[in-house]
């Protein structure tokens, strides 16, 4: 054995070194670089949070394209539906993305690996939330794009500021309440059915796969204090043709925000580097 | 804070408790500059907790803890920049190639290796632009002890660095070890396997429910140098016992014709014996020196433990099988 070390050592010394200090910014550009390399290169993950929302958004237009919605003033089906999808695709992009990236790195035992390297925690969780909103960023072009090429959807100037608002204030909002997740996700298999298990109840009742003007009172109320028709409904508000000024929603903005504060409170208080075990 | 500490590592009377289960009674050593230094013992001893102290991971109930003249509670950036850490369990970004691995976790150290000869030094050369994800268990292990590398440590934690694996898996990655030790990385090692020990460490402390139960080198530990040797051959039948010469502090038997004798001074003894049966021109064919293992050493060392919670299992449910099993 000892022959092995000498040759192995002989052969590799001297071993070079550099030095050279980043700045915490730049490692944060950096981990955002790397965190989309793997993100894009594993095709389960980017069907999952980007291509399946616009495959949402096609076969629904295939099935109603044509419709007229008379509760809401007779606006084409595509124009109440892409919205609708935006804000779903947001979700998927942000909420769950993250909290099944983060669920499963925990498991893996990746984030007790950077705990253990000099790269402060908050470049690492810094770099994983710049690549969740650069992600949403590339679905919510690809939507809007989709939706006014395909589908005839019309981004209106006078409301692009409060549509620019709402994106930006509910990717802010889903990705902490992503990162809140994963402190009620025991183990990365179960992330899956916790996560569907929060999100997929509030959209049916959120206005997002049919329009709900029969639901009773109570139901309506729910949806209104839960985040996702917040977002659906002041995504929905600023392409209705029949909105005027500005569009902005502040109801629903300060639901957003609320929910947001909340969620870092959470994330703060409980977030876990370690899995349990 | 970072004055020049005589020792790379040093622990004195560290205690950690988990509610009302004690990991770590009371445990001190130091690890000197260059050396290689191996917690032995069985699972649930303490050696990962004591490790996770030092690594930074735990905090520490009582007793004072320095690496490199730091305290590590205090999680501070310039101690970790000079330590390499290869954990139990630990998964790395599946999806990235080796190259891109070893580019990324250099960039977090101030100071640091090449990545090319760091990954040539854990022959991994032929991998580099893999996805992690196709790499073996023994592959992903190097992989481990590169990254732990790249920073350019002078501390290196080897936390049961090959369980899980294979013999022969164990005694190639025993080279790599080697490696770091020649580089004059201080390394603190914890196995449950004692040939590891014997191979790679300096200097051996054997942990048990929670405290050192010994502490040497591999040729010293437990006095396994000055322990009692066994001497056996099989003289001619019929011969008597009055023929054989005199042994001074030794005891000796004869069975029939087998001949036993124990002695703690094993170079006169055997001078004495084997020039008598030159000179009686008896061949002492099958002579043969039994001194304990560090086997012997170790198994008697533990088993005076008698401690029923070196037996708690969550403390010894670690990775059955390595490698594979943290990433899904």
């Amino acid at each position: 054995m000892s022959t092995i070390s000498t040759t192995a050592s002989a052969e590799f010394r001297p071993l070079s070194t550099t030095t050279s200090t980043e700045s915490d910014l730049r490692l944060v550009a950096t981990q955002i670089g790397f965190e989309q390399r793997a993100f894009w290169r594993n095709r389960t993950r980017a069907f999952f949070s980007v291509v399946f929302p616009l495959v949402f958004l096609v076969v629904f237009n295939a099935i109603n394209g044509g419709h007229h919605i008379t509760e809401l003033g007779g606006i084409s089906y595509s124009t109440w539906f892409v919205p609708g999808i935006l804000a779903y695709g947001l979700i998927m992009a942000t909420f769950t993305n993250l909290a099944t990236s983060v669920a499963v790195s925990r498991d893996a035992g990746i984030l007790k690996r950077i705990k253990g390297t000099p790269l402060p925690r908050w470049v690492f969780m810094a770099g994983r939330i710049g690549s969740t909103l650069v992600t949403a960023a590339v679905l919510v072009g690809a939507t809007l794009l989709l939706g006014s090429l395909a589908y005839d959807v019309q981004i209106r100037t006078s409301t692009l500021p409060a549509l620019i608002v709402t994106v930006v204030l509910g990717s802010i909002c889903f990705t902490t309440l992503g990162l809140a997740a994963t402190t009620v996700i025991p183990n990365a298999d179960a992330a899956p059915a916790v996560l569907n298990i929060l999100v997929l109840p509030l959209t049916f009742i959120s206005g997002i796969w049919m329009v709900l003007s029969g639901a009773p009172g109570w139901l309506d109320f729910t949806a209104k204090i839960f985040p996702v028709r917040p977002l659906a409904h002041s995504l929905q508000h600023a392409f209705h043709p029949a909105t005027t000024g500005a569009g902005f929603v502040w109801s629903d903005l300060a639901v957003l925000a609320a929910w947001t504060l909340g969620g870092l409170v959470v994330c703060l208080r409980w977030f876990r580097w370690e899995s349990r075990r | 804070m970072t004055h020049h500490p005589p020792h790379a590592i040093e622990v004195h009377h560290l205690k950690k408790r988990y509610g009302a289960y004690t990991a770590v009674r009371d445990i001190s050593f130091t690890v000197a500059v260059g050396e290689v230094f191996c917690l032995l013992g069985p699972n649930g001893a303490g050696k990962t907790t004591t490790t996770e102290i030092l690594e930074g991971y735990r905090d520490r109930t009582a007793g004072d803890v320095h690496v490199l003249g730091f305290d590590p509670a205090r999680g501070e950036r310039r101690m970790r920049e000079r330590m390499g850490i290869v954990l139990q369990e630990c998964g790395v970004q599946d999806d990235l190639t080796v190259a891109e691995v070893f580019e990324m976790y250099g960039r977090y150290y101030p100071r640091r290796l090449s990545a090319t000869d760091v990954i040539r030094l854990v022959e991994l050369d032929a991998k580099t632009t893999d996805r992690v994800r196709s790499l073996s268990g023994g592959q992903r292990r190097r992989l481990d002890v590169g990254l732990a590398l790249i920073g350019d440590p002078d501390v290196i934690f080897l936390d049961e660095p090959t369980t899980g694996f294979d013999p022969s898996a164990r005694r190639h990655s025993w080279s790599t070890f080697r490696t770091l030790c020649d580089l004059g990385k201080t390394v603190l090692l914890t196995t449950h396997f004692m040939d590891e020990a014997e191979a790679l460490a300096d200097r051996i402390a054997v942990v048990a429910a929670g405290e050192i139960v010994a502490e040497g080198t591999p040729a010293t530990l437990g006095g396994r140098d000055r322990a009692t040797a066994r001497i056996t051959a099989t003289l001619p039948a019929h011969l008597e016992p009055s023929a054989l010469p005199e042994f001074a502090s030794a005891q000796v038997a004869l069975h029939g014709s087998e001949l036993e004798i124990r002695s703690s001074d094993l170079p006169g003894v055997l001078h004495r014996l084997t020039s008598w049966a030159i000179n009686a021109g008896i061949s002492l064919d099958d002579l043969d020196v039994h001194r304990p293992s560090l086997e012997d050493i170790y198994l008697e060392l533990t088993s005076e433990i008698t401690d029923p919670r070196v037996q708690i299992p969550a403390m010894s449910a670690h990775a059955p099988h390595h490698g594979k099993s943290t990433s899904k």
